[in-house]
């Protein structure tokens, strides 16, 4: 293969020869989608900016009990659950439901009809997660894992969903062409999964309440079951737009992609019950559960093959695209996070793991290194298509994107040595207790430097959006590439 | 793929595949049980809890203890959590008919607490009263006695902790911080005897001053429960007996707020060593071992202690 000038840098839409008409209709389909997408974009940076400071006081204050800890609302127990809400339903969420609305609209082939509703729910969603959080603050957590919003705040929250995603699904009725894309199935179904199990998850815990220890249960299955069937599958079908659309070039196998989708939809959705191993549950509920997520490495194989055979040669791209640089890390991050999903899930290696720091690795590493890197590719795409500026500092995305990778991997990696060496402490009942949470603590000094980190990216990244939004990015026709393309033209390594 | 319907209906089979699989069948299994009762229909496990427990069960869930503290016993070959006396039996689903929120837990930052108001001291009241009189204050009671519904539960507990940590084959030296000989009296530093109700209150307060095993606790303090007030005549009874830096300045003195009063009722309550028909309680010979140990002890003969030999 001949060097870097062969390589399909540019958007296909405008380096393909397609014609005006079709570069037009994306225009206009860009152009109505843009107030929504852009209110997501901003809404979720906001919040993960907070997220990230409430992460940074969570992780220090883990260390180090005694400050700021004599107001109730500062109070670490109440910071936590308002970081992982603050995240799961104000950054995640909302990037994802931004980053989904954009690629229906593209892949429908339709104009984004009726903003203005979806703008409402925006509103609506930001009230219900303001609420949420001053729930928690002030003392009204519900103490279900990622649940803890009080019943009110989801209500708002639902209502804000229904406005949300009627239009993006109502956007497959005016779809033109006949194939549904791999995308579309992921959106489609996170679409349609996550208001069903956030209803179901609302009426068994709060409206006609399950028994005892299913409360657990249906806690569980639901935090499991956001992490997969809504935000995993929003981050899995970006991947699978993404991939192909910056290297110009289609997907590798269909036929894999199918295999993918519905194991996907059928393993991952059979997880959850592994968090609970050795609880007070029927055992089948437990081995059931560790069983499906054994099963995900077919999901996982498929798609990670997919994308690897699509990269295939293109690797080198990601010298120079932000997106597919994001996009790819992610995706491998994929396969990262189920193969320890599995490995933290099995019985013999739970007894050291179970109950220590490792479950909130994989936590982070699913919603972190998984579907929070993807998110950043795709805003690294759609953003300037929105705002018709290009990104305007190389540099910024780099560091950006280093800051994240080494703090997410830095992350991980504490809390899993950590998580291990804790694990094995409690184990050992000769051991006093207070052990486990000495040896522990190193790590969670370690966990509060990659919190830096993390935080220094956030704010970069936030700080360039900025630029964005008021319009003070790049005039210019070429996206921004992260290493100059011209110069690189003679690295023959393709 | 072609098609919306295949699509449509293939993502709400596998959604309804996993909710029917994972919560409705689980809760047609284990979703209604009963209490335990015996052929008279005495001896009743498990109970609701009093309205104070009840209360500091929300105040639990509101600052998050759950994010550290686990409430349940793993079976001993899965885990080490009965060799460290956490409990004499796992857990088992009928322990928690009545609680909501269910407070199972995902970590163990710090211990597990499923049998934490059982392992209170017995004679709290009695045997701490005396010893304690002198260290601060003369008038002090040591334990909040407001509520007799918050001293019930612990009193229940009827095995002693003594008899029950002598049962087992002690799994080796036993842990200083997690398993302290039960004495009912304070320790030499004025602080009371582990997991009665005034060393909740003062854990509570200044985690780390309870224990000097105690230094890498990472729990935080929960100063926002507990009120500063200038003693005016008499000292509150249940103010708290601090010593050293803690210690309020001469004159005032740090009373529990009713939800901290709450809290430790809740604690206190919180006691799984009844034993159920369906689990194997360990060690075999441990919970005969305990009645008889327990009536010197002064447990109340209502206790549900000597229904155990009925296993």
């Amino acid at each position: 293969m001949t060097p870097a000038a062969d390589i399909p840098l540019r958007e296909p839409a405008v380096s393909a020869a397609a014609g005006d008409a079709e570069q037009l209709e994306r225009a206009r389909i860009d152009a109505s989608t843009r107030v929504p997408v852009l209110m997501f974009y901003a809404s979720a940076m906001v919040w993960l900016l907070i997220g990230t400071l409430l992460a940074g006081f969570v992780s220090f204050k883990l260390h180090s009990p005694d400050w700021l800890s004599d107001v109730s609302f500062l109070t670490w127990g109440r910071l936590r659950p308002v970081h992982m809400n603050v995240m799961i339903y104000g950054w995640a969420s909302m990037a994802a439901m931004g980053t989904a609305i954009w690629l229906m609209a593209r892949l429908c082939r339709t104009t984004l009809r009726h903003p203005l509703l979806i703008v409402t729910g925006i509103w609506f969603w930001n009230i219900g997660v303001l609420i949420g959080v001053i729930g928690i603050l002030m003392g009204y957590s519900t103490g279900y894992q990622w649940l803890e919003f009080p019943p009110y705040a989801a209500v708002v929250l639902f209502v804000a969903y229904a406005l949300i995603i009627s239009w993006a699904v109502l956007m497959f009725r005016f779809r033109r062409g006949d194939q549904i894309y791999i995308t579309q199935w992921y959106l489609l179904g996170a679409f349609l999964w996550f208001p069903w199990l956030y209803a179901a998850a609302q009426a068994m815990l709060f409206v006609v309440p399950v028994q005892g220890v299913m409360q657990a249960a249906v806690g569980w299955w639901y935090a499991n079951n956001l992490l997969f069937l809504w935000l995993g599958a929003v981050a899995l079908g970006t991947a699978y737009y993404m991939i192909p659309k910056v290297i110009g070039r289609p997907v590798y196998s269909y036929h894999l992609a199918t295999i993918g989708f519905w194991t996907y939809a059928l393993f991952s959705s059979w997880t959850g019950m592994q968090r609970l191993v050795d609880g007070p549950f029927p055992a089948w509920m437990i081995t059931a559960s560790i069983a499906a997520t054994i099963l995900t490495i077919i999901p996982v194989a498929t798609v990670g093959l997919n994308h690897h055979m699509t990269m295939q040669g293109y690797f080198p791209v990601m010298r120079y695209s932000p997106t597919l640089r994001f996009t790819v890390f992610g995706a491998m991050s994929y396969t990262v996070f189920s193969v320890v999903g599995i490995l933290i899930s099995l019985r013999s290696t739970a007894r050291y793991l179970h109950f220590t720091e490792a479950s909130i690795a994989y936590s982070h590493l699913g919603l972190y290194a998984f579907f929070t890197m993807i998110m950043f590719g795709s805003m690294y795409y759609i953003v300037p298509r929105l705002v018709g500026r290009e990104w305007r500092y190389a540099t910024l995305i780099k560091l950006h994107f280093w800051a994240s990778a080494y703090g997410i991997g830095l992350m991980s990696l504490m809390l899993l040595v950590g998580g291990f060496v804790q694990g094995v402490s409690q184990n050992d009942p000769s051991l006093p207790f207070i052990e486990s949470t000495g040896s522990v603590l190193p790590y969670l000094r370690g966990r509060t430097l990659a919190a830096l980190l993390l935080t220094i990216s956030h704010f970069i990244f936030a700080f360039h959006f900025g630029l964005m939004l008021f319009g003070l990015g790049r005039t210019s026709t070429v996206p921004t590439f992260l290493n100059p393309v011209e110069a690189e033209g003679s690295e023959g390594h393709l | 793929m072609k098609g919306l319907v295949p699509l449509f209906l293939g993502v709400f089979g596998t959604f309804a595949f996993s909710w029917v699989g994972l919560t409705v069948i689980p809760n047609l299994q284990i979703g209604a049980l009963n209490p335990q009762m015996d052929e008279e229909g005495t001896d009743i496990y498990p109970a609701p809890k009093s309205g104070m427990a009840d209360r500091g069960r929300r105040i639990y869930a509101a600052n998050g203890c759950i994010y550290c503290h686990s409430q349940q016993v793993r079976p001993d070959y899965a885990s080490a959590d009965i060799d460290r006396k956490w409990g004499e039996r796992r857990s088992a689903p009928r322990d928690y008919i009545f609680d909501r929120p269910v407070l199972l837990g995902k970590e163990r930052m710090g211990p597990d607490l499923a049998n934490i108001g059982k392992r209170a001291p017995v004679e709290e009241e009695k045997a701490a009263a005396p010893a304690n009189a002198p260290a601060t204050s003369p008038a002090a009671a040591p334990s909040p006695p407001a509520a007799p519904g918050s001293t019930k539960p612990a009193a229940s507990g009827s095995p002693s902790p003594a008899a029950a940590s002598s049962a087992p084959p002690a799994g080796s030296s036993p842990a200083p911080a997690a398993n302290p000989p039960p004495s009912a009296s304070p320790n030499s530093n004025g602080v009371p005897p582990i997991y009665s109700e005034a060393w909740h209150h003062r854990h509570l307060y200044s985690p780390r001053s309870v224990n000097p095993d105690n230094r890498d606790s990472t729990m935080p303090a929960y100063r926002f429960l507990y009120e500063k007030h200038p003693i005016s005549g008499e000292r509150s009874a249940d103010a708290l007996r601090l010593t050293g830096p803690d210690a309020p300045p001469p004159g005032w003195e740090i009373v529990p707020t009713y939800e901290a009063k709450c809290l430790v009722a809740y604690l206190m309550s919180l006691d799984q060593s009844h034993p159920l028909k369906e689990v194997k309680t360990a060690g075999g010979a441990a919970p005969p071992a305990g009645p008889p140990a327990a009536p010197p002890a002064g447990s109340p003969a209502a206790s549900p202690a000597p229904a155990q030999p009925k296993k």
